[in-house]
């Protein structure tokens, strides 16, 4: 293999078990982001136009749909003679196999394989954030210090600091100390998840803190302190574009709408900077007479006849005429039944939702069995990839629905049916 | 199934069709259509669609926006290391005196691709006649028949007196063989109107291109099919599904609105049809603003509508602005219309921008066209 200056590694292993029944069957980085995106495709476009053409991803959880999706790279511009991306999932070897136990040991494990492009630098990169940065910028003020490490930091309000993984700095942006959600943070400078290393430090360090029994091998409690406290040049590399993480339901459907906003912040038309994903092949979408259209994001290969509000549409959904659609998002091949209502919801790929049914109900005789404040607050209310919502069913807000819900005396009809055919045969 | 066995010809002119404006700087093959897609993506995806593997085009003279559009052929997964995509320039040599390009000279300009090719069979097809067909089903009724030549026809009764003279009708018998052809009739004896789509054995179609290219013979209906009949098994095979020919703007403009009939959109890309492929162009969803008014449009991807839009094929990355009111119109990829504007009949070219509160109306007989890049 020819020499690369720089490899990026995505971990892309993570379950998102915040997501609840979105990630049951995908891993996170698979979760569909913005009308026709995967959220893997942020960082995967960044390093394409970053020049980055040597990509690991590294994959654990749920890997089929993330392996699949990302094929041989050609959507990122990334399928290259000359190193491309790679799909890298624990192995076994002679000695032994195991599990990534740690994003450090993900790296670890994966040592053969970056050291195979002889790189100077290599880029650790989360695949669960929506942002759009050029990580060449960051290199080169990794380059310019001499740095041992570079952690790209954005200020957060002072009142969520305690959420983030905090970076404390000299007046050169210099790391002093690193706290993971501190109570009293001394600073608003939030980690993203993107860092830059020195190959030949990053690699002392990942085999000193995999010899070390005691260590979780995870880059933010272990990698990152021991660098500081051996004084290495660590440096803070400050970005204000726009960064979301989008690891739980409520801050991925905000993610979602924060689209529809005026100003979102960040530009996902920039024809410098597109995003890449995996285009379907499908037709461009047809609005009837009979729809309303008010604020929305809609994508190729959809059929709208009803009215939809602040909301996002993925691929290959059919809304049917006096459905009412407002602040959600419908993932890809959704069906939405004549005169349904959907009020504040995200519906999974390829669910089915009646006619006349209501999801996200306030009233008081809705279904209340999924209700599930734990994965969903903010009165949003998920179903599950592939559920059906059969016809006239209330689901009630905040309900995280994760089978088919039937017509309640539909059920008990068809039983009857079973008996009565089993008699005549 | 992989039709390993036969290649593809589409032509990316043809004489008999004009689209005035639209091809002052491309290709028929490269006109844009119904909003994302050009012309030739339609045969090309069925061809490869129908397990054809190795696809020639015949391009004329006015060939870059063809070739940039086709590239390597990826988006129809025709980038392969055997076969795959070919473009067949036109023949360096011919001497036209005066003459128009006949189907025959852009034959002439693809016989090393004919010869070099492995596949022993050729479906030829003209690219303007957009349909989802299935071509194996051709390949099967042409063995099945043990036809020399196979033509495709759908059944056309009540052609207008006006259309007539340029169709090529068949008498077709109960077996499925032509016993006439009859090319550009005044009058309508048969409703089999010709497809413009052939399938041949290659060896047999080299030895007919040398004996028409030996005798100045340059017309593939006259000089292939209608000079053998009676000579060679020649066949008709009937395509039942929605088909449009677009020879001419109004052609082109009905075949755009009439994407708005669902039993249309069904008919092109139905669940149960193959995909019709295009190149990728990575645009994001289309924007509605919260003023947008639409009604039975079909709108591709990239899109930012604020004003109000009915009756109209949009393609990617058009922008319409505020107090805007858009009515049965195609506007093609990255125009432009900006606030309060009236636009109605028209068919705006790519990159076209239509300057506030401008007024563009032309007749739904007769729509008015804006050329590539103008500025209004």
């Amino acid at each position: 293999m020819k020499s690369k200056e720089c490899v990026a590694m995505i971990l892309a292993g993570g379950q998102g078990s915040r997501l609840g029944i979105l990630t049951k069957n995908i891993a996170k980085p698979a979760v569909p982001f913005g009308g026709k995106y995967k959220i893997i495709d942020f960082p995967l476009s960044n390093c394409a136009h970053s020049g980055i053409t040597a990509v690991g991803v590294l994959t654990q959880y749920q890997p089929l749909e993330l392996n699949t999706y990302i094929g041989n790279g050609q959507p990122w511009d990334l399928d290259r003679n000359d190193g491309g991306v790679y799909v890298l999932p624990p192995y076994v070897s002679a000695e032994k196999g195991e599990w990534y136990k740690g994003t450090a040991n993900a790296i670890y494990q994966n040592i053969g394989f970056i050291s195979g492009f002889d790189p100077k630098y290599v880029v650790i990169l989360s695949g669960d954030h929506i942002y759009k940065m050029d990580y060449s910028k960051m290199i080169k003020a990794h380059k310019e210090a001499k740095a041992a490490a570079t952690i790209a930091v954005i200020e957060v309000p002072w009142d969520e600091a305690s959420r983030f993984g905090i970076m404390n700095t000299d007046e050169n942006m210099n790391i002093v100390e690193f706290e993971e959600k501190p109570k009293k943070p001394k600073s608003n400078l939030a980690s993203m998840g993107v860092y830059v290393f020195s190959w030949d430090i990053l690699k002392k360090y990942l085999i000193a803190d995999e010899n070390d029994p005691k260590s979780d091998n995870d880059f933010g409690k272990n990698i990152i302190p021991a660098m500081l406290s051996d004084k290495n040049k660590m440096l803070a590399y400050r970005f204000d574009g726009y960064w979301k993480d989008v690891g739980t339901i409520q801050s991925l459907w905000e993610a979602n709408m924060n689209l529809l906003s005026e100003n979102p912040g960040y530009e996902l038309d920039d024809p410098g900077w597109k995003i890449f994903s995996r285009n379907p092949a499908k037709p461009p979408h047809y609005i009837a007479p009979s729809s309303r259209v008010k604020n929305c994001y809609i994508t190729e290969g959809c059929e709208i006849f009803g009215d939809i509000e602040n909301s996002v549409i993925f691929q290959g959904v059919t809304i049917e005429e006096g459905a009412v659609v407002r602040d959600s998002v419908i993932f890809p091949d959704s069906y939405i039944g004549k005169n349904a209502i959907v009020n504040k919801a995200m519906i999974g790929t390829n669910a089915y939702i009646a006619e006349n049914s209501e999801i996200g109900s306030t009233s008081d005789d809705a279904n209340k069995d999924f209700v599930n404040t734990k994965i969903c607050s903010d009165d949003i209310t998920l179903i599950g990839p592939n559920v059906s919502i059969a016809e006239g069913i209330k689901v009630a807000g905040c309900s995280m629905v994760t089978r088919n819900i039937k017509k309640p005396n539909a059920e008990k009809a068809a039983g009857k049916k079973s008996v009565k055919g089993t008699a005549t045969a | 199934m992989v039709n390993n066995n036969t290649l593809g010809l589409i032509f990316s002119e043809n004489s008999e069709a004009s689209l005035g404006e639209l091809m002052k700087f491309r290709s028929l093959a490269a006109v844009p259509v119904g909003g994302r897609y050009r012309i030739i993506d339609f045969m090309l995806s069925n061809m490869v669609n129908s397990g054809i593997v190795n696809v020639g085009i015949t391009a004329g003279f006015k060939n870059r926006s063809l070739t940039d559009h086709v590239g390597s052929g990826r988006a129809w997964d025709m980038a392969r290391k055997e076969n795959g995509l070919f473009i067949l320039p036109p023949p360096e040599t011919i001497d036209l005196n005066g003459r128009i390009m006949g189907g025959i000279d852009y034959l002439s300009g693809a016989m090393s691709y004919l010869n070099r090719s492995r596949q022993e069979y050729v479906m030829l097809s003209d690219c303007n006649t957009i349909c989802n067909i299935d071509l194996e089903r051709v390949m099967d009724f042409h063995f099945e028949k043990d036809a020399d030549i196979t033509v495709v026809y759908t059944e056309e009764p009540d052609i207008s007196p006006r259309e007539l003279g340029k169709h090529i009708l068949f008498d077709v018998g109960d077996d499925g063989s032509v016993s006439d052809i009859q090319i550009y009739p005044r009058r309508q004896k048969s409703d089999a109107a010709y497809m413009h789509m052939f399938f041949i054995k290659k060896s047999l179609l080299i030895e007919l291109i040398e004996d028409c290219m030996a005798h100045d013979e340059h017309v593939i209906s006259k000089n292939i099919l209608l000079a053998n009949l009676g000579k060679l098994r020649i066949f008709a095979y009937k395509f039942e599904g929605y088909k449009k020919k677009i020879d001419t703007i109004d052609a082109f403009f009905e075949f755009n609105l009439e994407l708005l009939e669902e039993k249309v959109r069904r008919e092109l890309f139905g669940e149960d049809k193959k995909s019709i492929y295009t190149k990728v162009k990575d645009s994001v969803p289309t924007k509605y603003g919260r003023d947008a008014e639409v009604k039975n449009s079909f709108i591709a991807d990239g899109c930012e509508i604020y004003g109000e839009v009915e009756n109209c094929i949009v393609f990617r990355g058009v922008k319409i602005g505020k107090g805007a009111k858009v009515k049965n119109s195609v506007i093609m990829q990255k125009s432009q219309i900006m606030d309060n504007c009236t636009v109605e009949n028209v068919i705006f070219d790519k990159e076209v921008i239509l300057c506030s509160g401008k007024s563009l109306v032309g007749e739904s007989t007769y729509p008015l066209v804006i050329g590539k890049r103008k500025v209004v």
